[in-house]
């Protein structure tokens, strides 16, 4: 009997202890608040584009830390437990900057018309196999480490020392891969064009057609979840 | 106390998630001309490593072609890259400890550390490949209405099959 309260005395010390530290976090939290507005404020005089970039980039991890935000799982939920709930919320994001994008590819489209592709605003590179190859090895290894490019930097956010090894393989793997670039330039990617579908087909049948794909994939992958979450049933 | 236990403490659900997400990645393009890249970062990273060692990155061909090289008055160390990449871990350090919720995880083990290095080798040397990773050649691609970024989210999709089928068989 009184083993088993003095275990319980421990226990509840123990969860004191824990919400303790927890409240001890408020400290740091306010230090950091002030660092990040101080250096935001720095970078406005000394590098506009950098205080651009610091603020975007600190919302975009409170962001995606907040919602559990996960282009891994978005891949692997839907054929590992049937859940699609992540996928739609990458379709979301990819339907709102798309229509974005859109508005800042045309004003840029209609003050220079003889625009080459790589001078619009946006994501330009060739397109081929290398693309598909690359692709395959970056899914391969998302699922294996268990975090994406933004992933790891959440990850790395919250305290997880295992993220930093990724981000060391992550290193590593770029760095190689630059080194072997003359090899997969001279076979694969100097031959292959940049694809921009307006250059096609023109920007407003560019932008329904995406829309109406991305709204397709939408519907596909919320049926998909009612029929096959193992989560739901 | 309750907007704080909506906003801060509870997490978010996904739809706002990426609702706010894409209007970030819309802000970014209006507000600096670039998309949002992160493995670029990383390998400038390396470069830097490389210097550090006494070799001269900055002369291999990559950095000559397709728009690689630095951008002027930029370093590999201090560069946009850099500068949002470390912002985007402080926003998530951020958010952790508003919510209070900040712990120090350890490697579990040796399995687990080689996992992780091979699985983030593997995604490097994919994203020299590919031009990008899951933000370059994904995230900001498609938006770009570029045929990249279908190509790599069709074939990421191949990748993550077939690293289920691993995890299933070595790792779970």
């Amino acid at each position: 009997m009184t083993a088993t309260s003095s275990k319980i005395e421990a226990l509840k010390r123990q969860r004191e202890m824990e919400v303790k530290k927890k409240k001890n976090q408020s400290p740091f939290g306010i230090i950091i608040t002030g660092m990040v507005i101080t250096i935001y404020l720095a970078l406005i005089n000394y590098n506009l584009d950098f205080s651009s970039y610091w603020i975007i980039g600190i919302l975009m991890g409170i962001t995606l830390q907040r919602s559990r935000f996960c282009f891994a799982a978005s891949f692997r939920d839907p054929i590992m437990v049937g859940s699609t709930s992540l996928l739609k919320a990458v379709l979301l994001a990819f339907i709102v900057s798309t229509i974005g994008f859109f508005i800042i590819q045309l004003r840029a489209s209609v003050a220079n018309p003889d625009y080459l592709i790589t001078e619009l605003p946006g994501q330009f590179n060739p397109v081929g196999l290398h693309t598909a190859l690359g692709a395959i090895l970056f899914g391969t290894g998302m699922v294996v480490a268990g975090g994406c490019a933004s992933g790891v930097l959440i990850r790395i956010g919250e305290g997880h020392a295992m993220q930093l090894v990724v981000l060391i393989g992550f290193i590593i793997g770029a760095t190689l891969g630059a080194a072997h670039f003359p090899f997969w330039d001279g076979v694969l990617i100097s031959k292959t064009p940049v694809v921009h579908f307006p250059n096609h087909i023109g920007f407003f049948p560019s932008l329904i057609l995406q829309l109406l794909l991305l709204c397709g994939l939408y519907f596909i992958a919320d049926w998909y979840d009612k029929k096959n979450n193992i989560m739901t049933t | 106390m309750k907007l704080y236990e909506k906003v801060i403490k509870n997490p978010w659900p996904y739809w706002v998630g990426g609702i706010l997400l894409g209007i970030l990645n819309i802000l970014l393009l209006f507000l600096t001309g670039s998309t949002w890249k992160i493995t670029t970062g990383f390998l400038y990273w390396g470069a830097v490593v490389l210097e550090k060692i006494g070799l001269n990155p900055a002369d291999w061909y990559y950095y000559s072609t397709y728009d690689h090289g630095l951008k002027e008055g930029q370093t590999f160390f201090l560069n946009s890259y850099t500068v949002l990449n470390i912002a985007v871990i402080v926003g998530a350090l951020l958010a952790v400890l508003w919510a209070k919720e900040f712990k120090w995880k350890k490697i579990k083990n040796f399995k687990q550390f080689s996992f992780a290095l091979l699985g983030g080798i593997l995604m490097g040397y994919g994203t020299r490949l590919s031009f990008g990773c899951n933000i370059g050649a994904y995230f900001s691609a498609i938006p770009s209405f570029s045929l990249q970024g279908w190509v790599f989210a069709a074939f990421m999709f191949v990748g993550a099959w077939i690293g289920s089928k691993i995890l299933f068989k070595y790792i779970l």
